[in-house]
Order: C-alpha cells, then sequence, then structure tokens
C-alpha cells in the first residue's frame, strides 16, 4: 500500500467503540507512537477508546500493569524480563506486542569530565573513558557516579557494556545510580551525578542549559538496538485480542508516520503540547532529527522499522541481565522471554498491508561471550 | 517504635500521612520531597524502613537503591489515596505493599508495613543466595586460571593439576578457589 504522507494510514474501522483501553507511558520522546496515534486519531480509526496517562515513574507504571490499573503500557525493554522474573517482589506475564523504537538515548556527561577529557570527540571510546576512571582512581579522587533511568532498563545494560569494553567493572570501579529523567538535567549541574544515560529529550535538554555535553549515544553501542515496547497487561491479550491487535495496528501506522521526514515538525508539536510543555522546541526536535548537539547521530532514534517485537534481540538483555548478576540461573530463558509475541503484531500488521522490517542489526558480543563474569 | 522515613512531593500530604503513621506507632524520621539524593538521606536518617506515595517521582530512585546499591537497602511501603480494594488486593497478590491510607484504619496500617518488612526480608535472603551463586562462578573461574597455569609449569594434564591444586589446599586448611588466588597471586 502506497504511503500518503500527508494524511496518515488509516486502518480500517472494525467496529463501534466499546470500551476504554487504559494506557500509560512515561514522558519520553520514544512515547511518540501512542502520543501520535492518539493525536492523529488513529486509535479512534480502529474503534479503540484510549484513556492514554503520563505516568510519574517506571515503578508506577509497572506496578498498576500488574495489577490491573493499567491495560497497556509503554515499558523499558527489560522489565517484561525482570516482571516474569519477579526480580524487584513484582511478578507478572506481561505480553509484548510491538516495539516502540530503536536508539533514542545518549549517555551525557559533566563539563567537568569533558575537561578531564581534554578533548570530547563523539562517540565517546569505551577506552578514552576507562583511562580517565583509572586516571582518577590513582590520583586517589573519588569513584564516578553515573545514572541511569532504571535498574531494569536499555540504558543500564547498554552503559554497561560499554564501561565494560572499556575494561571496568561498573560495579566496582564506578557507582551507578538511578534518577528519573525529568531530574538528571539537574542533579547533573548540581554535581550530584558526573553523568547519565537517558532517554531524549534528557540529554539534549542537559546541553542546551549548559549542564553537560553528549558523548555518545546507545545507538553508537549498540546500533537501532530495540528501546521500549509496547506490554498488554497479563491476561488482557488473551481476554480482548480484538482490542490488543486493533492497539498495536494503530501505534505501527503512528511508527510510519512517524518516520516520514514530512511529518517531523507536527511531531515535535504533538510531543511538546503532551509530554514537554516546559522545553524548549529545540531540544524535543533533536531527537527526531537525528541530532545531537547540533551533530548528527550514526543511528538515531527511529520507529517504523522497530516495531516487530523480536525475542533473539530481548534475548540480548536477558544475557546481560545474567552477566551481571541480575537474574537468577533459576529463570529459565523461555521462561523470562515468554513476553516477547508476534502473533499480534503480524495480526496487526495484516490489516495495514505492512511488510515485515528487515533484519536489524545484531547486538554487540563481549569478550567473555557475555557469561556470568562477576560476583 | 519503627523508625520510618517518608518521601512525598506534597507536603500537605505528607503531614496527613504522617500522623496516621504516628497513630500506629510508627517514628516518622524525616519527610524527603524526593529531590534531595535518597541514599544519603536513608542513611543518615538511620530509616528502618521507607513510605512512599504510588505515585510519587522518588519510586524510580528508591528502586535503584534496591537493586543497584549494595549498601543496605529498605523495605518500601506504598500508599495511595484513590486504589479501588480490588486493584489493592490485585497489588498485594502481585508483590505490591500498597494501602490507603485516606480512610484507612490506622490499626490496619501497622500490619500491611510489617507484612512488607517480612517480604523485603524474604527477597533479601534470595539476593544473598544470587550474590553466593556470583561468587562460585568467580571461585570457578580463578581455579579454572589457577589450574592452566600448573598445567603449563608442570606439564600436566587438567585432573592432575586439579588434584595438586587440591592437595595444596588440604595441605593448608584452604578452600581451593582461595589456594587457586594464592598460587596466582604468587607467580
Amino acid at each position: 500500500m502506497p504511503l500518503d504522507t500527508d494524511a496518515p494510514p488509516r486502518p480500517t474501522l472494525r467496529r463501534p467503540v466499546l470500551r476504554t483501553l487504559r494506557l500509560g507511558f512515561v514522558p519520553l520522546t520514544d512515547a511518540a507512537p501512542l502520543l501520535v496515534a492518539q493525536e492523529l486519531g488513529l486509535f479512534d480509526a480502529v474503534g479503540l477508546r484510549v484513556a492514554l496517562t503520563a505516568e510519574p515513574s517506571w515503578a508506577a507504571l509497572r506496578d498498576k500493569l500488574a495489577f490491573g490499573a493499567l491495560d497497556a503500557a509503554h515499558m523499558l525493554g527489560p522489565m517484561p524480563i525482570a516482571l516474569a522474573a519477579g526480580l524487584t517482589g513484582v511478578k507478572a506475564q506481561v505480553t509484548v506486542a510491538a516495539g516502540l523504537g530503536a536508539n533514542g538515548n545518549t549517555i551525557t556527561i559533566s563539563n567537568a569530565l569533558v575537561q578531564e577529557l581534554g578533548r570530547l570527540a563523539r562517540p565517546l571510546g569505551a577506552a578514552s573513558f576507562a583511562a580517565l576512571v583509572r586516571r582518577r582512581a590513582a590520583q586517589g579522587r573519588r569513584p564516578l557516579t553515573l545514572a541511569v533511568v532504571f535498574p531494569f532498563s536499555s540504558h543500564n545494560y547498554l552503559l554497561r557494556h560499554w564501561l565494560a569494553e572499556g575494561g571496568l567493572d561498573p560495579d566496582r570501579d564506578l557507582r551507578l545510580t538511578v534518577v528519573p529523567p525529568p531530574m538528571v538535567a539537574q542533579r547533573l549541574a548540581d554535581g550530584a551525578i558526573d553523568g547519565f544515560c537517558a532517554g531524549e529529550p534528557w540529554g539534549s535538554h542537559a546541553a542546551a542549559l549548559g549542564a553537560g555535553r553528549i558523548a555518545l549515544s546507545t545507538g553508537d553501542i549498540w546500533p537501532n538496538h530495540p528501546e521500549k515496547v509496547l506490554a498488554f497487561a497479563a491476561d488482557y491479550a488473551t481476554r480482548d485480542p480484538e482490542s490488543a491487535t486493533a492497539c498495536t495496528a494503530a501505534v505501527i501506522a503512528a511508527a510510519r508516520w512517524l518516520d516520514e521526514p514530512a511529518n517531523q515538525a507536527e511531531a515535535v508539536n504533538i510531543l511538546r503540547r503532551r509530554a514537554f510543555p516546559r522545553l524548549d522546541r529545540a531540544e524535543i526536535a533533536a531527537a527526531f532529527e537525528g541530532m545531537a548537539e547540533g551533530l548528527p547521530l550514526d543511528a538515531p532514534l527511529r520507529f517504523h522499522n522497530a516495531t516487530l517485537p523480536r525475542r533473539e534481540q530481548a534475548a540480548w538483555f536477558l544475557r546481560q541481565m545474567r552477566r551481571w548478576g541480575h537474574v537468577p540461573a533459576a529463570v529459565s530463558d523461555s521462561a523470562a522471554l515468554a513476553p516477547w509475541r508476534q502473533d499480534i503484531w503480524r495480526a496487526a500488521a495484516a490489516r495495514l498491508h505492512e511488510a515485515e522490517p528487515p533484519a536489524p542489526s545484531p547486538p554487540p558480543s563481549s569478550p567473555l561471550g557475555d557469561s556470568p563474569e562477576h560476583a | 517504635m519503627l523508625r520510618v522515613l517518608l518521601v512525598d512531593s506534597d507536603p500537605d500530604r505528607a503531614a496527613e500521612v504522617e500522623a496516621g503513621l504516628a497513630a500506629t506507632g510508627c517514628t516518622v524520621v524525616a519527610i524527603a520531597a524526593g529531590t534531595e539524593e535518597l541514599t544519603r538521606h536513608v542513611r543518615d536518617t538511620g530509616a528502618e524502613v521507607i513510605v512512599c506515595g504510588l505515585d510519587d517521582p522518588s519510586r524510580d530512585e528508591l528502586e535503584g537503591m534496591r537493586a543497584l546499591h549494595r549498601d543496605e537497602p529498605r523495605p518500601v511501603v506504598l500508599f495511595t489515596e484513590k486504589a479501588e480494594p480490588e486493584q489493592i488486593e490485585a497489588a498485594l497478590a502481585a508483590g505490591v505493599s500498597a494501602y490507603v491510607v485516606e480512610g484507612m484504619a490506622p490499626a490496619r496500617v501497622r500490619p500491611v508495613i510489617e507484612v512488607a518488612i517480612r517480604r523485603f526480608r524474604a527477597h533479601q535472603a534470595l539476593r544473598e543466595e544470587l550474590a553466593e551463586a556470583r561468587q562460585g562462578l568467580e571461585d570457578r573461574k580463578l581455579v579454572d586460571r589457577a589450574k592452566a597455569l600448573l598445567m603449563q609449569r608442570h606439564r600436566l594434564t587438567e585432573p592432575e593439576a586439579y588434584k595438586r591444586l587440591r592437595r595444596m589446599a588440604m595441605d593448608r586448611g584452604l578452600r581451593i578457589a582461595a589456594m587457586a588466588g594464592l598460587v596466582l597471586d604468587k607467580n
């Protein structure tokens, strides 16, 4: 089906509006497919009424999905694994029906660190950063503190992978902490953290405030890595497969619309209105333009080719979780990855005449084969 | 008296929750607005348990303290003002400790906190098992490296190297991993 860029593709109306689907998101640029689907009327077009709510934290969003206060949510890729394994005491089996995007996070470091490095060549190499950490240790200075947005996040595992690539032990040579995305720029400016890995627009925001510089993006670590997912509550996909499929179709249509360059300006308007009313337009636009601090990124935030949920890609996150001792050995791969299903995506894609996206780039390999490597 | 750190970005609600907690025999040692660094705050106040709103923006930071730091994490009890009873049941079943403060009898608050603490301890035990499993892996790696060194140095087969390492450990009354560490350190 040829894509008309002036009007969003409208999945065919299948039935009158029946019920409201409660959908949660955390205000980040990569929630765009959900916000766009609602603002462009794509949910209406598939006969779904959606109550889209901004959630204040990943923990709150997860709990609400686990105990039935939400039907579906924008989720960090490793979260369904953590939920299946009951890693923070909360156990639930969610269904990953679609990917919401690829890439889109930055690693931003303080001005003081940039100064210590001497020169910041983006993407910053793991070896240069590791050398800086070792130099500081040799001088007897305090270890650096880096923030990620949630323990079970692509941010945490991609950052750890990058640190380990430089020969650092992220649990011994540095201090990793969690800071909610809207607070990272302020904490960096205050000196409470030395850097962070967070989704856009927060890296661009910190840079615009002069709090730090973008050193690399997570796409520099694993080009086109899967980022957020669309997850349905435990029994939702089996109880109401029609709504799950319709919702997924609207999200695929939104992702397709988002990757059309002609739609960028409107996408920025929607995000600003719905998620970031206090930020400058340019800070929000950067991710959509594939830029960071005015320079193009090699692997920018993309939506359209990332919608098919791929278990083999999620398996990389599971391997990292095992590597760092975050998942007990008793949890099998099949149980941890069971949330990833392609049947809903395929049913939704068929309605849109959507072709299967090209195979993504393979995940980065680690010298030790991702085997568990330390206590 | 249970020492509680209350995390709430809304000062009015915090005062109400504090009164509710005091009525159940808890001492609120500090109220954090969630904008300061929580790890330090928890350490400084000596809190035994953290009470936080389900929708407070600090929740991910609290999760991070539990998952990323090895420094004495504390149980976290959540409160929510507007959950339906069946949602609270489901939350408790899923492992979330949530309770309604508004309109909840003080007598019911304390048991919820106690359940949360028990659950937390059980979870901590699980984490310690994990840490032990990790230590086992680390030990095995040490032993493998020491074996490789002995094999190379004394032209031994793998089982011979292992036997020698085991004998050295027994002679000195050491665990085999500790002996492996010594062998590697000396060479």
